[in-house]
């Protein structure tokens, strides 16, 4: 226990030769603000206020405003809490004792915090019931998607690789493809563990849960591209298991979705074929075997 | 040490028959603390294992944060990774929170409801051996496989199938021993209070901690077997086949998400009350200022309540019927009230008094500075809408870190240094805690707030990397550098409380002029705390005791001058 308690003893004497000698907490805060600030000039512009760069979809904006409500009121309840803290802790001179403040009703308070958590309620209820709303369905459906109601698409997570089954038959890996302007209903399910579907600009995240089907609903307006990963730690491939949201027109869907299930038939036809033509081949070989072995048999049997 | 109290060193004994001089004990101080059930040491044991755990766990967290320092970087393996942040997740809330909370209340509460002894010693005894043993589990799994599985090993990932090495049965072996030993504590100190108080101890004026370990006992009561159930069937599932878990043969994977959140939600809700209570007596200590009694202890309640039925609110992705997701948000946001009502009061009562500012007191506005900031960012992760955008991202993360940092960590030094004096008997050394407390501050808000940034720019957690077209870099290198100087200021703050040990003057009883009964035990207590125990008239009991003892100090010199010395 000595030599311990020497030991640290030690590396608190090397500290303190390192430490800048001033006993004024000014200094602190000085060096705490100084690397705030190098941090500030140095972040990325998405950081300007860190809220999303993008919606793409029409829920996402509801979200995205509400954060930023949430984001001033944070931000005040944070500057003006840690304010009274530094008052608080501002050092006292001798001299003058401070006069006790006036007493405030501890109900008046609580009922004071009680309306604003109830405000900050029905705020965050009014924004979340408008970002859960399934967006309007268009009025032209797309192929496979029927009349009123919103394309249907599959999307299994499975270690560590996202599919995506299309209505007419065809399914693509890691890449979904969805067309512009039509609602998509995404019915999220795993084979394995839980996954974390996460596209933040289109449907934000949502669990995948292996005997659960979570549906997600969003409608992009505008053609483009949105990657992202899983966000729920799903084993040893997790950090490569992306998702690429692909938006296109509903006519280049209707291609892309048909060229799949082309591609996929074709691919079939040729591993069916190529199994046809092993099978055969084998088949031919067993029947040339067997008719050696009747030769062989008959050459025995004429031998003897 | 501008306050220096006139208060005897030692109470003369009024009972002679009871003596704080015993013999010599015949046992070495080892082998009479491992196989003592004193509420003192075995509180003092559990401390101090949380302060050797937080060491670990800030060594596995500077670990993470150096592999996360650059996007691609190859310094650790994924596989090393998972293991880092499974056994960071469980030392920091089972090797760290959990034993420090437990600890602090088994040790302080009986002292200051003037009890002897605990109700069910043995209990307590057992309890702190399926602790230790728990512990040794875990970090004895660095020989075979440590756990893997993450933080909360969800299933199916923890199943066999997935996870079909020790690990995840590790975990299961090592939180269910610690979790049992700290609810066979909790239990002995909940017996105690409600059998033991000293004479007069009625609730209206037992103080603000033992209010604490009261709520927070019969909190650990109500989730601590809600979570032991729910790994008794993890491991069913694991090792016999149960089908608890498994979506496809009629268990959920959603019901071990319900069962381990109640828990966790609960322990961050304890923690949470412990130390705002330990604040309260430390402000109260301080400024010489009660706090409004009724209301902060009313809020302790609520925030144990409304707290834990916010479970839902960490799976607001998760397909569960939206009622359930309203109600999880309205709970959390409830929880505004009592948190409110707490950090006013406190920040008021500190701001209009006078004091001098000791090294507790330090600690205690670092806690509520930094919790302040987790708490308000919780109110974003607690609404379904932006839920949906930033749990499971580094905002999640640094918003809980924020008030868990702030708690455990600040709340836990500014708790023992305290306590310190009664503890070991000795003074602390202010200095050095001044330069350490600045030190893990700094630390603690470069680590964290870049890590707000970064979520809202789609970090997810528990990846052992990201990409460079990800635009994370700048965030996760400050924050390393941050955890850096937190790691640093951490050991400097651990060394100073072994170093005082040797190095410092010894402490007297009451050396800050407290005025809950632990002050009236000697520093550190014997064996049986007190030699005789007072009636309690007030929620002041040592003031009273001060006044008494001034007052008869009084009338003794009047009797002595009235009395004319014979020559």
């Amino acid at each position: 226990m000595r030599r311990r308690g020497a030991a640290s003893a030690t590396a608190i004497r090397m500290a303190r030769v390192l430490l800048p000698r001033s006993r004024k907490p000014v200094s602190l805060f000085i060096s705490l603000a100084g690397v705030l600030i190098a941090f500030a000039l140095n972040a990325t512009p998405a950081m300007a206020l860190s809220l999303n760069p993008d919606a793409a979809s029409p829920g996402i904006e509801d979200a995205n405003t509400l954060h930023w409500i949430l984001f001033v009121v944070i931000l005040a309840v944070i500057v003006v809490v840690n304010l009274a803290i530094l008052k608080a802790a501002r050092p006292r001179s001798r001299a003058v004792t401070p006069k006790p403040g006036r007493k405030v009703s501890q109900v008046k308070l609580a009922i004071g915090l009680g309306v604003f958590a109830l405000a900050l309620f029905v705020v965050a209820t009014v924004f979340s019931d408008k970002s859960r709303e399934i967006p309007a369905v268009n009025a032209e459906p797309v192929a496979g998607q029927v009349k009123g109601e919103p394309l249907e698409i599959t999307a299994t997570g499975s270690q560590w690789l996202w599919r995506f089954n299309y209505p007419n038959g065809a399914f693509s890996y890691r890449r979904l493809t969805v067309p512009a302007g039509v609602t998509v209903q995404l019915d999220l399910v795993s084979t394995d563990v839980v996954h974390g579907w996460n596209v933040p600009e289109l449907t934000g995240k949502a669990q995948a849960i292996p005997g659960k089907t979570n549906k997600v609903y969003f409608r992009a307006d505008d053609p483009g591209v949105y990657t992202s990963r899983s966000s729920v730690l799903s084993g040893q491939g997790y950090d490569t298991m992306e998702i690429e949201v692909n938006v296109v027109s509903p006519e280049e869907y209707e291609a892309a979705i048909e060229e799949l299930k082309t591609d996929i038939q074709d691919a079939q036809d040729k591993v069916e074929a190529q199994f046809k033509a092993e099978r055969d081949k084998s088949e031919a070989a067993a029947d040339q075997v067997g008719k050696a072995e009747t030769n062989n048999d008959a050459e025995s049997a004429e031998a003897e | 040490m501008s306050r220096t109290t006139s208060y005897p060193q030692t109470m003369p004994p009024t009972r002679p028959e009871i003596s704080s001089d015993g013999p010599e004990p015949a046992r070495t101080r080892w082998a009479q603390l491992a196989t003592s059930a004193d509420h003192k040491d075995i509180g003092r044991i559990l401390v101090s294992v949380a302060f050797g755990s937080i060491f670990l766990a800030a060594l596995e967290l500077l670990l993470m944060r150096a592999q996360l320092a650059v996007p691609e970087n190859v310094f650790l393996k994924g596989v090393t990774f998972d293991r880092l942040l499974s056994v960071y997740g469980e030392t920091a809330i089972f090797l760290v929170a959990l034993p420090l909370i437990i600890g602090l209340l088994y040790y302080v509460v009986p002292l200051q409801i003037g009890s002897r002894t605990t109700a069910i010693p043995r209990v307590g005894q057992t309890g702190l051996w399926l602790f230790i043993f728990g512990g040794i589990l875990l970090y004895g799994s660095f020989l075979f496989t440590p756990p893997e599985a993450g933080i909360n090993p969800l299933p199916p990932f923890s199943d066999a199938t997935f996870n079909p090495n020790n690990g995840v049965d590790v975990w299961i072996g090592s939180t269910g021993l610690i979790t049992l030993g700290l609810l066979m504590v909790a239990i002995d100190l909940l017996a105690t209070l409600h059998n033991l108080r000293a004479p007069g101890m009625a609730w209206r004026r037992a103080p603000l901690f033992t209010w604490a370990g009261a709520i927070v006992t019969w909190l650990f009561v109500v989730i601590a077997p809600i979570f032991l159930a729910a790994i008794s069937m993890l491991m069913i599932d694991r090792l016999y086949d149960g089908g608890f878990f498994a979506g496809d043969e009629g268990g959920s994977p959603i019901l071990w998400q319900h069962l381990s959140y109640i828990f966790f939600t609960g322990v961050y809700m304890s923690v949470a009350i412990t130390f705002l209570a330990a604040i309260g007596e430390i402000v109260q200590t301080f400024t010489g200022r009660e706090l409004p009694r009724k209301a902060v202890t009313r809020s302790f309640v609520a925030i144990a309540i409304i707290g834990t039925l916010a479970w839902t609110q960490n799976m607001l992705t998760v397909p569960i019927p939206s009622g359930w997701k309203y109600f999880g948000m309205l709970m959390s946001l409830a929880l505004i009230v009592p948190f409110g009502l707490i950090f006013y009061n406190l920040i008021s009562t500190v701001s209009q008094s006078d004091f001098h500012m000791r090294a507790p007191l330090r600690f205690a506005l670092g806690a509520l500075s930094l919790a302040s900031i987790g708490l308000a960012a919780e109110i974003a992760q607690s609404t379904i809408a932006v839920a949906t955008q930033l749990s499971e991202t580094y905002d999640a993360w640094a918003a809980t870190h924020f008030t868990l940092i702030g708690f455990v960590l600040f709340g836990g030094f500014a708790a023992v240094t305290y306590w310190y004096p009664k503890m070991t008997g000795r003074q602390l050394n202010e200095d050095r805690a001044a330069k350490s407390f600045g030190l893990m501050f700094v630390g603690t808000i470069i680590a964290l707030l870049p890590l707000f940034a970064a979520g809202v720019s789609g970090q997810v957690t528990d990846s052992y990397r990201y990409f460079s077209f990800e635009d994370l870099g700048v965030y996760n290198l400050i924050a390393g550098i941050g955890t850096l100087i937190l790691f640093v200021g951490i050991v400097l703050a651990i060394g100073n409380l072994v170093a005082s040990r040797s190095e410092e003057p010894a402490a007297t009883p009451d050396p800050y002029r407290g005025d809950s009964l632990e002050w009236l035990a000697l520093s550190p207590p014997p064996a049986h705390n007190f030699d005789v125990l007072p009636d309690v008239h007030s929620t002041r009991p040592m003031r009273d005791i001060r006044e008494a003892v001034i007052r008869r100090d009084a009338e003794t010199a009047a009797a002595e001058d009235a009395a004319p010395v014979s020559a």
